[in-house]
């Protein structure tokens, strides 16, 4: 390190406070990024990764002297649900969203045969990985804590955990983000091994290859989710996923309507072409426009 | 902490067994912390770094593989993305677009790649930049090279 270096991380290290900042010139990539992480830190300091379960009225609150649309829209939806969980705003926010509903959906149903179901999902996801040239010991610890996760869910064995631990653990970093990078694995290996089917999709939100696509907005931490990441992960896991919409759209024929749309795996769709059997999501996130939290019905 | 470590020793298995995989690249950890390794790189072929070596500096953080590691070049070079003082490299994936799918030796990969197609666009050396964006390839094919034989060669007797 020459003195010139020296004397530029030292200053660094001095002026941690923002504002203090006198030498631009040594401001570095590496300050940079080290302010993202703070800001990031600050931040997290407001709301956990995921938030305690709250009635609905708590979500009108947030519009009082707001968009009458939207308390309209609240309204309407509190004929049918009547709690919501909120996840940070941190760009991980849908797959934050979906692993903590869809454990504590095992969790409650102690369902066996779903955790059996899932684990052979996650046995192929894996195979998939592996046939587009993934190292296997970059993907493995994220996809065995994922499976630990699994077998705690389930009461009477020896690591079976309760709610409030469940929740404790996704507000953990070490669990939590471990979680969110299987489910960004998951999707980039689902996009990328039916790259023919996303392809326009893709082409229509960031007009980038497939492989761009999933380097650059799919596998890093941080980068939001839009309907083509919720499509593979739905598709790669075989759970279906509903998406409730809370925006001002109305339409002018009078009475408020809340849209949704229902997420269901590609597997499941060819039996509903088939019979007429209803898919019934059992995890429903609510969107408004940048940001997913977590509905519960009544 | 712990996962970190884990990480990183799987790295150094793998990068100790497929030691001739990739000759361009010598990836070496330190002997008494895994989280400081070096590399030696080979400037690729028909670019002005050719048949120079040169060294990376990682740091990695304990929050790795979630957070990248710090690389920067240790051996002075000529080059728009990297700084010409400090030897700090800008590519996006050891910025956001990071993720844990990249291991030490896929980013010795992405830095040979750096040095072939340099991003004139956004430059850490403004000087190196201008020469390529000015069209100037000759005058910055000279510098590099010039930069190559002096500090990345080894020196004739």
């Amino acid at each position: 390190m020459d003195s010139q270096e020296k004397q530029a991380a030292a200053d660094c290290e001095s002026n941690n406070d923002v504002l203090e900042i006198e030498d631009w010139a040594n401001f570095r990539d590496d300050d940079i990024m080290r302010q993202h992480y703070d800001i990031r830190d600050q931040e997290a300091e407001k709301i956990p990764y995921v938030g305690d379960k709250e009635p609905l009225s708590a979500l009108a609150a947030e519009y009082h002297s707001g968009s009458p649309i939207l308390l309209e829209k609240i309204k309407v939806l509190s004929d049918q649900y009547g709690f919501i969980r909120r996840t940070r705003g941190d760009g991980n926010c849908f797959f934050r969203g979906f692993m903590f509903a869809y454990l504590e959906h095992l969790l409650v149903s102690q369902d066996r045969n779903e955790v059996d179901r899932i684990k052979g999902k996650v046995e192929h996801c894996k195979k998939t990985l592996q046939s587009l040239g993934y190292a296997e010991f970059t993907f493995e610890d994220f996809f065995s804590l994922f499976l630990e996760q699994l077998d705690s869910i389930l009461q009477g064995g020896e690591n079976s955990i309760s709610e409030t631990e469940l929740v404790q653990r996704c507000r953990d970093q070490s669990v939590s983000d471990y979680v969110v990078m299987f489910f960004r694995f998951i999707t980039s290996g689902e996009i990328k091994s039916r790259s023919e089917f996303f392809e326009p999709f893709i082409l229509g939100l960031s007009s980038s290859t497939v492989d761009q696509f999933c380097k650059a907005s799919v596998e890093p931490m941080g980068e939001e989710s839009d309907h083509v990441h919720i499509t593979a992960l739905s598709d790669a896991l075989g759970v279906p996923i509903r998406v409730v919409y809370l925006d001002r759209s109305s339409c002018d024929s009078g009475s408020v309507s809340v849209n949704h749309h229902d997420f269901i795996p590609a597997s499941d769709q060819h039996t509903l072409d088939g019979g007429s059997v209803a898919i019934n999501p059992k995890i429903t996130l609510l969107y408004r426009p940048g940001h997913y939290d977590i509905l519960y019905l009544k | 902490m712990q996962a970190s470590r884990a990480r990183l020793f799987k790295e150094l298995k793998e990068v100790q067994r497929e030691k001739s995989a990739d000759p361009d690249i010598k990836l070496i950890c330190d002997d008494s912390n895994i989280f400081k390794w070096t590399a030696l790189i080979k400037g690729p072929t028909e670019t002005p770094y050719e048949g120079g070596v040169f060294q990376l500096a990682f740091a990695v953080p304990e929050q790795y593989p979630l957070q990248p590691p710090q690389v920067r070049f240790l051996t002075k070079i000529f080059h728009p993305n990297v700084h010409f003082k400090t030897g700090e490299i800008c590519l996006d994936i050891l910025k956001n677009a990071w993720s844990p799918a990249w291991t030490l030796q896929s980013v010795c990969r992405a830095i040979i790649a750096l040095m072939a197609h340099p991003e004139a666009d956004s430059p850490l050396n403004c000087d190196s930049g201008n020469l390529l964006r000015s069209g100037d390839n000759r005058g910055f094919n000279s510098m590099a090279r010039m930069y190559t034989r002096l500090a990345a060669m080894p020196k004739k007797s």
